[in-house]
């Protein structure tokens, strides 16, 4: 029966239903807003409705954010896809990577970058379950997907995750439910829908996007649902984050070893590394000179950064036109830790990866014998000498085939002098290649080490750069600028004659010219990509050098000369010529800077700040001509005529000058034709611009004064972008190269970072599934300080905190563990310190550490272990306050006992040891248990320690007299980077442990002190003696006070005395008497119980004849409402029949 | 490259001030030798030694070492704290001398700055506490630091004994305003402080009166204030000084000042005064040359966008510091010709890209 197939649904043709149907379609195609549906039916709803509409006006305005992420070329979008193991994500990944770019990809390592659109690329990242990376993938991500497995519902990591997010701005994040098709019955998958979508809303805001993915075909998700998603991504908007938008940074997306060979064999591979990072610089400018730091691996110097061409750039009209037919299917994509796309282009080679061939760690291509071979004696960790003894002997054996094939490989690898990418163990070197590296370890200490490899194989071209004394590396990022800036110059060239300083600057700058040609001839050599990088610097050469033709001949290069010359002020101001043998000294080494200065007297003065006038300066101003020449500098004077005082100032009048305007006055076009017509034009040009400016005004004013007004939102808003457009402008016809130096790299170029000093552990270790994050730091975040910061307990995490137990904070870019100490303000006198955090509350905590601005948030952790039971989360907080020095007290309490009381006086001992310490704390404030307040008067000399103290009452020997006293307590001066991308196994990265977990795992007793044992307090009972008063005083006293005691009566009493002895018949009487007692008692307890019986029955009677009263009243009221009732309806009726008839008349 | 150790070296005694100021907000250690190492006097003069106090004091965890021959110091900058602090300057150089580098740090300290400091108030080598109040404070107002922003001259005090005292206020931002000032518009008034302290009264209006025989040909609105301190407060030596400022319509100011010189008349120093002003004027540019430094350092902290501003040359001072500026920010300037196409016009237009200096010593909450 099951096997039959069911009736399919046809649709009805005709009938009620297919009318229906018809009318709703109808409907459907009837678009735009339909105002009566939505108008109001009353005023009060009308006002209503208004109000709510002013109030969601309002909700939708935020702060305005300045955004620097440029329009023009923004970084790619940074999407995590973020969530437990076994969740889809690497599915997703390739889902989406498919959509884009039609291509399917094997395996998936570090992020991927696409083209998604005309304006917007995105890098894809998968984010490892390790708490390490998904802190800092939290921190770069711009988009999170985030997975859940919809079979199995939220995971603790998940949680985590949301709670890292939200303390370092929280970005956009879009939910995936999948593994839906696990669940079979469709009720039960709708409710965990709805379960799972209201946490996830509960979690991050209501309406939160979540996206639910059915089944995988295929090994990826299906096609639609991915369309979907990848259109929500398509138009997401994002709104600046406060950190990201004052901190640079980039995600690496290929890492290169650059340390040389011979160094690395000689350190057993443990040297510092000299690494390449690159990647999309986003966030704000990426300067040169700040320090970086990488999560998980430290603080790291940049010694260069260089701009290399965009390996996945936005695609323009040119492209799009010279793209061929066959490449219309294949979409870029840069991924180069995963082996795709096999061009990479660096600052000076290119690498060309053929897959198939033969390159290391690629377990996939069969590999024959002879590779096998050279590939061990590559691992060979012997000798060179042995080596090559041994690469003889081997060699022999084997096929020459595979060896000839190899050749030229392995002289690539040689040639640039870094690994190859799939490779990173460390490689050793063969002959030719150690003996090129010896040579750079000659000039290291030049920093040489990096271009000079190359140079070994090229043609003459480069040894141009090798004839010059070449300097640091960093050097030759200056000297790039200064090429930059002579490229003004050479313009300058074609017109003028200054022979000499056109010399100088060629003798600046021969040093890189020759680099950045070979760098384009390289480009132009390797394929068409990079084509457009030579007619984009050539078309800035053009523009520089009509620029340039327009200065003055005369005209100081003020720029030049302050940056790049060794002058000393007082020769660039004389305009002293500049010494050729100083050129290429070092003119960024201070050091030097005053060497053959020659010292005077007068120096002196330079420090005082005042300019004191030269008399002859001021002696022209005796002169009656010189003094009117100044008079259109004054609002009295004559209108500027074209340039008449030299000064030309724009028109004055126009105080409050428009921006705008001022733009358009400088973007003006150079003179070309002659002056005076220029002159023309140009005040035509105000005038018009003026009368443009009036109508505008007065039209504004007339039609509608309102209009011109704009809220305080808008007007900072068009400040912003109008101050974007300003630095968009005011560098434009600078040379990329000076424009680095002066504004920094801007975000969206795509650079290549040198860091020096790196860990070798971070190459030897290196796990592209860990991402690498090179985060800038502002100059304050270099240095250390005590941190204090509001901090709360995380309501999911079980334990409370405490003071001086180390603690794992993610703050800024870093993570560390430090050592806080918890405190709180006591009544704003004192910061006291806390043993435990608060439960519900947030508290302060003060900690050493590397100082972030205020108001940066982070996230505390007790440990970052994967097998950590619970939430790890264990609190979070906000940046308050940074300072060199902390006031943190704890309460203590001297106690000491009184030995000798006097009146008001007693000498007390046991609170001090000596009388030094005593004398500290004279005249301080002490009280009894009982509270009776008194004063440290001065020590005794006799026991030491002993002092005199004076209270408001008379202590007792007994009582215990306590000092309160603060003590201030200091933060330990501990900082632990968590250096997880050291580690060969990046999750168990370890830091400072408790002493008892310490204990716990080796297995420690905890040493017991004898004194601290809790031992029985035994309490005996206080005996007090009876109060005595002296005869005396009794005497004394008067009556009524006088203690009245009487002694106890000694003799018996005249009853206890006698003994009764009864007669016969006096014994029956009393007898007799008893029994009639006995008798009458119990006459009189029957008589009682009879009546209390006859009572309730009387209760009984009255009970029932009152409710039959009751039933009786109640009957009457019935009946007296129906009648009003009636009465009532009666009337209304009538009532209504007289309006019924009103309205009919 | 000295950023590499977060240090940054000198040599000589030139230009300390600035760059003290600059490692305390850049937060880079700085180490200077050769402090005239090869004079007859070698090391730090008392001055020098005052004002490293008085940085420290305005500071919290500042570490200064002085070699055992006083011709190298290594400062190590703490963090700038401020708050109400009293500081006895030497009668070697002015108030001016102290207060200059202070007034650079103060927007950036931790509490609102309430500096008393105690010495000369006037004289030939430093900017006039006149100056100050005057001038200089009114181009923080450019970038944002207004409110509080107050210079009080308690007593005055003439050179040799001195005797004077200010009182300066300031408050603390979070982070100075981009600066975009290219329009100097021309001078609208004039104003000027003649003083004279235990010498005849009279003398300042003398100064008025020749100051005003030449600037009355210029424009109505000059307004030169005789300013009278007497007994106590006048200070314990006698002097004389006349200040001017012009303002523009734009509100750039340009200033002078000329103070007593035994054996001259004071119309003499009043047309010495007026003079300088002139030549100042003639400058022009949006900001006088004696306080090149200051906008340009405020410049470089600003927000990070695009600041410019149109100066006149730079002073030998200046270019030093812009120097000097690179060295511990990483920052140049682009200096180009203000008017391209008037090949007369010396101005020259100063733009930088701010380095988004953020005051991280202001305590939150």
């Amino acid at each position: 029966m099951d096997d039959r197939p069911h009736k399919a649904h046809r649709p009805s043709q005709s009938g009620g239903k297919a009318e229906k149907k018809d009318k709703g379609k109808g409907k459907e195609k009837q678009h735009g807003f339909n105002e009566k549906a939505f108008a109001p039916k009353s005023g009060r709803r009308a006002d209503k409705q208004g109000r709510r509409n002013v109030e969601r006006d309002q909700t939708r305005l935020h702060v305005p954010l300045v955004n620097r992420t440029p329009d023009s070329e923004p970084p790619p979008v940074i999407i995590a896809i973020v969530g437990p193991p076994g969740v889809g994500k690497t599915t997703l990944l390739k889902s989406l990577v498919r959509r884009y770019t039609k291509q399917t990809l094997n395996e998936v390592k570090g992020p991927v970058t696409v083209v998604s659109g005309k304006k917007r690329r995105l890098t894809f990242i998968e984010c490892n379950n390790d708490l390490n990376s998904m802190i800092d993938i939290g921190k770069i991500a711009d988009l999170v997907l985030l997975m859940v497995d919809g079979s199995f519902g939220f995971e603790m990591e998940t949680f985590e995750f949301l709670n890292v997010l939200q303390s370092h701005g929280f970005p956009k994040v879009i939910g995936i439910l999948t593994h839906l098709d696990l669940i079979k019955k469709a009720a039960t998958l709708k409710d965990t829908k709805k379960a799972l979508k209201k946490r996830f809303w509960t979690e991050i805001y209501q309406g939160a996007k979540l996206f639910y993915l059915s089944g995988v075909l295929n090994g990826r998700y299906p096609d639609t649902e991915i369309l979907n998603l990848s259109r929500f991504v398509s138009v997401m908007k994002f709104r600046p984050l406060v950190f990201r938008n004052a901190h640079p940074y980039l995600l690496a997306d290929r890492i290169e070893d650059l340390t040389p060979r011979e160094e690395v064999r000689l350190s057993k591979g443990k040297c510092d590394r000299t690494v390449t990072v690159y990647g999309y610089v986003r966030g704000t400018n990426l300067r040169q000179g700040t320090k970086v730091h990488i999560p998980g691996v430290g603080d790291l110097d940049m010694k260069s950064v260089t701009i290399l061409g965009d390996p996945c750039p936005l695609p323009d009209a040119d492209s799009e036109k010279r793209r061929k037919l066959s490449e219309k299917k294949k979409l870029l994509i840069h991924a180069p830790m995963s082996d795709i796309g096999g061009v990479m282009y660096d600052k000076d080679a290119v690498w060309i990866n053929v897959p198939g061939s033969f390159t290391r760690g690629n377990a996939d291509v069969p590999q024959g014998e002879g590779e096998q071979m050279v590939m061990d004696l590559q691992d060979a960790g012997a000798t060179l000498e042995d080596g090559v003894a041994q690469s003889h002997i081997r060699l022999f054996g084997s096929s020459s085939k595979h060896l000839t094939v190899e050749a030229p490989v392995d002289d690539e690898e040689s040639d640039g002098d870094e690994e190859d990418e799939s490779g990173d163990e460390e490689e050793d070197e063969s002959g030719i290649e150690s003996g090129d590296a010896s040579e750079d370890d000659d000039d290291d200490d030049d920093d040489e080490a990096a271009p000079n490899p190359h140079s070994t194989g090229r043609s003459s071209r480069r040894d141009v750069t090798r004839t010059l004394p070449t300097a640091s590396t960093s050097k030759i990022q200056r000297a790039d600028i200064e090429y930059a800036e002579s490229d003004s110059d050479l313009g300058d060239e074609d017109e003028e004659e200054d022979m000499g300083r056109r010399f100088r600057m060629e003798d600046g700058d021969p040093l890189d010219i020759p680099s950045d040609d070979d760098m384009m001839d390289e480009d132009e050599d390797e394929d068409g990509e990079e084509d457009e990088t030579a007619p984009r610097w050539k078309a800035n050469l053009a523009a520089k050098a009509q620029a340039a033709s327009s200065n003055s001949r005369r005209r100081k290069d003020w720029m030049k000369l302050i940056y790049s010359t060794e002058l000393t002020p007082e020769e660039v101001l004389s305009g002293k010529e500049e010494n050729p043998i100083n050129v290429d000294g070092d003119d960024d080494d201070e050091l030097f800077r005053f060497k053959n200065v020659p010292r005077k007297e007068e120096d002196d003065e330079v420090d005082s700040s005042k300019d004191t006038w030269k008399e002859e300066d001021l002696k022209k101003w005796e002169d009656d001509d010189m003094l009117d020449s100044i008079r259109g500098l004054f609002i009295t004077g004559p209108a500027a005529e074209d340039g008449g005082e030299g000064e030309g100032y724009e028109d004055a009048e126009d105080a409050g000058g428009d921006f705008e305007d001022l733009e358009a006055g400088d973007d003006a076009p150079p003179p070309t034709t002659s002056e005076p017509l220029k002159a023309e034009s140009s005040r035509a040009a105000a005038l018009a611009s003026k009368k443009e400016e009036l109508k505008r005004k007065f039209d504004e004013q007339y039609d509608d004064p309102e209009a011109s007004k704009v809220d305080f939102y808008t007007e900072k808003k068009d400040e912003i972008s109008r101050q974007l457009q300003l630095n968009i402008d005011e560098f434009k016809d600078v040379p990329a190269e000076a424009r680095a130096l002066v504004e920094g790299f801007r975000p969206g170029t795509y650079v290549r970072i040198e860091l020096v000093d790196v860990p070798c552990e971070m190459i030897e270790h290196f796990d592209p599934a860990y991402p690498i994050i090179v985060g800038g730091l502002l100059p304050a975040e270099e240095r250390f300080g005590y941190v204090q910061v509001r901090i709360k307990r995380h309501r999911w995490y079980v334990k409370t905190l405490k003071t001086n137990d180390p603690l794992i904070f993610s703050l800024g870019w870093r993570r560390f563990q430090s050592v806080p100490i918890y405190s709180l303000d006591d009544h704003s006198i004192r910061m006291r310190m806390l043993k435990y955090t608060p439960e519900h509350m947030h508290c302060y905590a003060t900690f050493y550490g590397p100082v972030s601005l205020p108001n940066t948030g982070f996230c505390a952790f007790n440990s970052l272990a994967a097998d950590t039971p619970g939430f790890r989360v264990s609190a979070t907080g906000v940046v308050l306050d940074i300072d060199r020095s902390v006031k943190i007290v704890k309460k203590i309490k001297l106690t000491g006992v009184p030995y000798k009381i006097f009146k008001n006086t007693a000498f007390v001992r046991d609170m001090f040891s000596t009388a030094l310490e005593v004398a500290k704390f004279e005249g301080a404030n002490i009280r009894t248990v009982s509270g009776i307040r008194g004063q440290v008067k001065k020590g005794l000399s006799k026991p030491d320690g002993a002092f005199r103290a004076t209270f408001e009452d008379k202590v007792l020997k007994s009582d215990i007299i306590f000092l309160r006293a603060w003590y201030s307590i200091q933060p330990r001066k501990f900082y632990n980077p968590v250096t997880s991308l050291l580690l060969s196994d990046k999750s168990q990265w370890t830091g400072m442990r408790l002493t008892g977990q310490v204990r716990r795992e080796e297995g420690i007793k905890t040493p017991l002190n004898v004194n601290s044992t809790y031992k029985r307090i035994e309490r005996p009972e206080r005996r007090f003696n009876p109060l005595i008063i002296p005869k005396k005083l009794q005497a004394a006293l008067p009556y009524a006070s006088k203690p009245r005691v009487m002694k106890p009566q000694r003799q018996q009493t005249y009853l206890q005395k006698r003994a009764v002895v009864m007669e016969p018949e006096e014994r029956k009487a009393v007898a007799l008497l008893q029994q009639i007692r006995a008798l009458r008692k119990d006459q009189v307890a029957r008589r009682k119980e009879k009546k209390s019986e006859k009572n309730a029955e009387h209760r009984k009677k009255v009970e029932k004849a009152e409710e039959r009263k009751n039933e009786k009243v109640k009957e009457r009221k019935k009946e007296v409402m129906r009648a009003t009732g009636r009465k009532s309806k009666r009337e209304a009726e009538a009532e209504e029949g007289r309006g019924s008839k009103r309205r009919k008349t | 490259m000295a950023h590499a150790a977060g240090l940054v070296q000198f040599s000589g005694h030139q230009h300390l001030r600035l760059r003290l100021v600059l490692s305390l907000l850049s937060g880079k250690a700085v180490r200077i030798d050769k402090i005239r190492s090869e004079d007859k006097n070698p090391g730090l003069r008392d001055f020098e030694i005052s004002l490293l106090r008085l940085l420290e004091k305005v500071t919290n965890g500042t570490i200064i070492e002085i070699s055992v021959t006083g011709t190298a110091i290594l400062v190590k900058p703490g963090i700038i704290s401020g708050g109400p602090l009293t500081h006895d300057c030497p009668l070697s150089k002015s108030i001016g001398y102290f207060l200059e580098p202070v007034v650079m740090l103060a927007p950036f300290a931790k509490k609102p700055f309430q500096l008393t400091l105690r010495g000369i108030t006037t004289d030939e080598h430093d900017l006039s506490v006149d100056l100050f109040r005057t001038v200089t404070l009114p181009h923080l107002q450019l970038f944002g630091i207004s409110d509080g922003l107050e210079l009080r001259i308690k007593k005055r005090g003439a050179a040799p004994a001195g005797g004077g005292e200010v009182q300066f206020l300031c408050p603390i931002v979070k982070q100075v305003k981009t600066l975009n000032f290219v329009e100097p518009g021309k001078i609208k008034r004039i104003r000027g402080i003649a003083h004279a302290v235990r010498v005849n009264p009279q003398f300042s209006n003398r100064m008025i009166e020749a100051s005003r025989s030449i600037l009355n040909r210029y424009i109505p609105d000059i307004y030169l204030y005789s300013d009278v301190y007497k007994g106590e407060e006048s200070g314990k030596s006698p002097g004389y000084a006349l200040t001017l400022l012009a303002e523009s319509t734009t509100s750039a100011l340009h200033c002078s000042e000329a103070i007593s010189q035994p054996g001259v008349a004071p119309e003499d120093i009043a047309l010495q005064a007026t003079r300088a002003l002139l030549a100042e004027i003639d400058k022009g540019g949006c900001v006088d040359r004696q306080h090149q430094t200051l906008v340009l350092l405020m410049m470089v902290l600003g927000s990070e966008d695009v600041g410019r501003c149109r100066m006149s040359e730079p002073t030998p001072r200046t270019i030093q510091f812009l120097r000097d500026v690179r060295s511990f920010f990483g920052t140049s300037f682009k200096i180009v010709a203000a008017d391209p196409v008037d090949k007369e016009c010396s101005h020259l237009l100063y733009s930088c890209y701010g380095i988004g200096y953020i005051n991280s010593n202001r305590t939150l909450a």
